[in-house]
């Protein structure tokens, strides 16, 4: 720690950072970092608090006056990089063009205050980081226009900071620009609760400022993960068993045209001298796998067969639960009793993972494209057995991220390549591999028995949720506990049911799963939103309306619904043969509403015409990229509810390639529309809650074209047949 | 050995001949700027022009690539910069790791129909984006139409 680190700390301030880095164009360049947290105030005497042990960010101001803004988030394509600095360029009162935004390693001084974690994900990083970002922002504001005043010896309250990065003397129009004072404020002590700049006077937040990450990725400048180079390095492309479960019986002898052959538990490493090369070498080599028994189960008929039984098990873990939901049911006028599925999903990023490790004896180094930088330092790590401050992590963009970046299985075979051969080594997964050991969406079976009154008001909801968990399969929780990903979607609805019980039963299934955009959003949404569909019909009532009186008491998604309604022409004329279906859902606190038009008359013949979207997300930092994130979800979201599925055959995996995995193409795009409400505190997500309602929209829209009701995904495959309900079930007599 | 031309550039390079480009631009002349999806012709995230024409350089041995003119990303603000400005206005780009081969088939249709119809775009865009900027990308091929159709 330098001297001036020193006092700072003394001065009360958990974290205090020079920096002094070569300059692109003058030389060294002195910088200075601020503690960016939210609550300095309490940091000055209070004891330490969780978000006061950190200090989430920092600002580089460059003595030509340009301003570097460290993201503590991951850059995966929504636009982070943009957001965050331009929530700390509002107060900073600098110009956009000034402003160059840096993703940050990882370092308890970019924890996102909001989930106490570096990770990029649950559409948590402007919603975790905004306050955080405003008061650095202002503070950093503060000390330039106070060292400005100490510099020409005035009271600071004659000091403007006018928005282009420099401060002006009101008496006599000096001006001084903060690459002039930025080491000097720098050693000032931060005020504790800086004004932040009202509503009224925002300059940059709520604008569409243009991303500083498009230009490089026009150009082919941009570096992905994939793209890395280092000096010495060689190539290194992974071979899993072809069978999920199996391992490496024996080491494979070094074949010709490749330098190594590692093994890795479940996969062996071909190393050669360039990336076609070790593909080539990887795709001829034969490996003596061994298999366990187990891996017959990871079967997807197996799992939907467990699946049927366990939709009628006895025992279940309750989610949420308000009233007597069997006595409701029973007393209903009219009831159904409807069973969904969905099937497992790939990431299917379009860079396939990858990651450069080099590691010697005093330290390693890390480049990757993950959404956890800090769980990558963690990993690395553990398995060199150097200190996590010797490892560093060099954070590149990410070709798509979508959950799929969080794990760590390729990091860590690059560690362990990286070792074997004692140089740097990049590893890149061929496409075939990436499908194929994902960690997928979980499937799902979904129950839902509900009934009405004769006024055609929800008066029972039970709804029932069959998945493997994603929590339980990382022994995050115990095998009877709700995984709350599993039931995100289906508990807290905004919707008013009389009575509601919501369960969950895990699925042992040993396919691996995981975090897929939106996670349990993805699964949830279509059956509850399928489910309410389907009650509007049985009422007579016009979906929307319908929707309407079960949110009469929620004026915020009343107002989403009446507005997706009207973007989406809702009740107007339609060509014939096409039909328009609607769906709501509320996820990492925002709403969204999606009316939909399609045509076709079978399932194959689906055609996706126009999508209008509103989504309530409480404040907007670029609407631009707000748009872009929904038409993003949309697109995503309609590759599932239309195509995705991922079958396994007793441990085999297919799909394997794109041939096989139909993805939305600009033959398949629809007229997206969005429309943004900015309903007030606090900030919701945009990055994931725009999936959830496309699939079920979609559903609806075909039903009420065709009457006939699809309640498997994807919509074009074999629809499945209901269970049949054991005979002591509720249900096992039918109703009318 | 191998002579490549690339972006005007005249490279000598040490590889069999049956090695695809993809893997010559990016291992071996540093150019990674064209990007690896599939490697089987289905993505386009390869895509690259040669002698003007759409080729996924994932499926093409760099032998059948000698003597002609190879144009990547990094090559294409020489000869279409009003598409990649385009591409900029209209904010196209999410994660970016498909535009490379989106830019460069846009290339390829601009060069053979200077006024696209949604269908002609429809019909020769065929790259997958998993983030989903279809709609931004049409609407920055026709910007980018008119602008090379009436160069200001």
């Amino acid at each position: 720690m330098t001297r001036p680190e020193r006092e700072l700390v003394a001065n009360g301030l958990s974290r205090r950072r020079f920096l002094v880095s070569s300059a692109a164009a003058g030389g060294m360049m002195l910088g200075f970092s601020f503690p960016l947290v939210g609550r300095l105030a309490r940091a000055a005497g209070a004891p330490p608090q969780p978000a006061d042990a950190v200090v989430n960010s920092w600002i580089l101001i460059g003595s030509d006056n340009t301003i570097t803004i460290y993201v503590g988030s991951q850059e995966m394509g929504q636009g982070i990089i943009s957001a965050l600095p331009q929530i700390v360029a509002e107060d900073l009162m600098v110009e956009w063009s000034q402003v160059t935004g840096m993703i940050a390693p990882p370092d308890p001084a970019f924890v996102n205050p909001g989930t106490g974690a570096q990770l990029t994900g649950g559409s948590m990083s402007v919603r975790g980081y905004y306050d955080a970002l405003r008061t650095a922002g202002a503070a950093a504001r503060d000390m330039l226009i106070a060292e400005a005043a100490s510099v020409w010896g005035v009271d600071p309250s004659v000091c403007n900071a006018v928005g282009n990065g420099t401060v002006v003397n009101t008496q006599n129009n000096a001006v001084l620009t903060y690459g002039q004072l930025a080491a000097g404020a720098a050693l000032r002590t931060p005020p504790t609760n800086p004004a932040l700049t009202p509503d009224s006077a925002l300059r940059l937040i709520g604008t569409r400022v243009p991303r500083p990450d498009i230009p490089s990725k026009c150009d082919g400048s941009a570096i992905f993960g994939i793209d890395v180079t280092v000096p010495g390095m060689v190539y290194a492309v992974i071979k899993h068993c072809p069978t999920l479960g199996g391992t490496v019986a024996s080491t494979p002898s070094t074949p010709p045209g490749a330098i190594a052959v590692v093994a890795l538990d479940n996969a062996v490493a071909v190393v050669a001298s360039d990336t076609y090369q070790a593909m080539q070498a990887a795709a001829e080599l034969n490996v003596d796998w061994s298999i366990p028994a187990s891996s017959a189960d990871l079967d997807s008929a197996v799992i939907a067969a467990q699946a049927r039984e366990l939709i009628f098990a006895p025992t279940t873990a309750i989610a949420e639960t308000d009233g007597d939901v069997a006595a409701a049911l029973a007393g209903a006028a009219r009831q159904v009793d409807l069973f969904y599925d969905v099937p497992y999903l790939a990431h299917a990023t379009l860079e396939s993972m990858n990651c450069t490790a080099s590691v010697t004896a005093s330290g390693c180094e890390i480049w990757a494209p993950t959404q956890a930088p800090g769980l990558v330092q963690l990993t690395a790590s553990a398995l060199t057995g150097l200190a996590p401050d010797q490892i560093t992590v060099h954070c590149t963009f990410m070709g798509g991220g979508l959950g799929r970046k969080f794990e760590l299985d390729y990091v860590s075979q690059a560690v362990r390549v990286a070792m074997a051969v004692g140089q740097p080594v990049k590893l890149t997964w061929p496409r075939e591999e990436d499908f194929a050991n994902d960690q997928y969406r979980p499937m799902a079976l979904v129950r839902v028995r509900a009934g009405l009154d004769a006024t055609g008001n929800v008066v029972a909801w039970w709804y029932r949720n069959v998945s493997p968990s994603i929590l339980f399969q990382r022994g995050w929780i115990g095998p009877n506990d709700v995984d709350s990903q599993a039931v995100d979607g289906a508990i807290e609805r905004a919707y008013a049911f009389g009575t509601r019980q919501v369960e969950y039963t895990r699925h042992t299934a040993g396919v691996p799963v995981g975090f897929w955009r939106s996670v349990g959003n993805s699964i949830n949404a279509f059956m509850v939103e399928s489910a309410i569909d389907e009650l509007a019909l049985l009422a007579g009532t016009d979906p929307v309306d319908f929707r309407r009186r079960l949110l009469a008491n929620d004026a915020r998604s009343l107002a989403v619904l009446n507005a997706a309604a009207t973007l989406g022409g809702w009740g107007t004329s339609l060509p014939s043969g096409h039909a328009r279906g609607i769906a709501f859902h509320a996820a990492f606190g925002s709403i969204v509403a999606q009316v939909v038009e399609i045509s076709g008359t079978t399932p194959l013949q689906i055609k996706v015409h126009r999508v209008a979207c509103v989504i309530d997300c409480g404040r907007v930092i670029n609407p631009d990229t707000v748009e872009a994130q929904l038409q993003g979800a949309i697109v995503q979201g309609m590759t599932a509810a239309l195509w995705g599925t991922m079958a396994f055959t007793a441990g085999s995996v297919s799909p394997r390639n794109f041939n096989h995995y139909k993805m939305m193409r600009m033959r398949d795009m629809p007229v997206v529309t969005v429309q943004v409400i900015e309903g007030g505190p606090p900030i919701g997500g945009v990055g994931e809650p725009g999936v959830p309602p496309i699939a079920p929209a979609i559903a609806n829209a075909y039903a009420a074209l065709t009457g006939t009701r699809l309640r498997t995904l994807p919509l074009t495959g074999p629809q499945s047949a209901p269970p049949t309900p054991p005979s002591d079930d509720i249900f096992a007599d039918g109703f009318d | 050995m191998i002579t490549l031309t690339v972006n005007g550039v005249v490279h000598q390079v040490d590889v069999d001949p049956s090695t695809p480009l993809l893997w010559v631009l990016r291992d071996h002349l540093g150019m990674t700027g064209t990007k690896y999806g599939c490697g089987i012709e289905v993505c386009g995230a390869c895509t690259v022009l040669v002698d003007n024409e759409y080729e996924r350089s994932c499926d093409m041995d760099v032998g059948e690539a000698q003597g002609r003119q190879i144009t990547t990303i990094e090559g294409l603000s020489a000869i279409m910069a009003p598409l990649q400005q385009a591409w900029i206005a209209n904010q196209v780009p999410q994660c970016g790791y498909c535009q490379s081969g989106m830019l460069m088939a846009a290339a390829a249709l601009l060069r053979q129909n200077a006024n696209p119809t949604d269908a002609d775009i429809d019909e020769s865009m065929n790259n997958i984006c998993a983030c989903g900027t279809y709609q931004r990308i049409r609407a920055a091929i026709h910007a980018a139409a008119a602008a090379l159709r009436n160069p200001s």
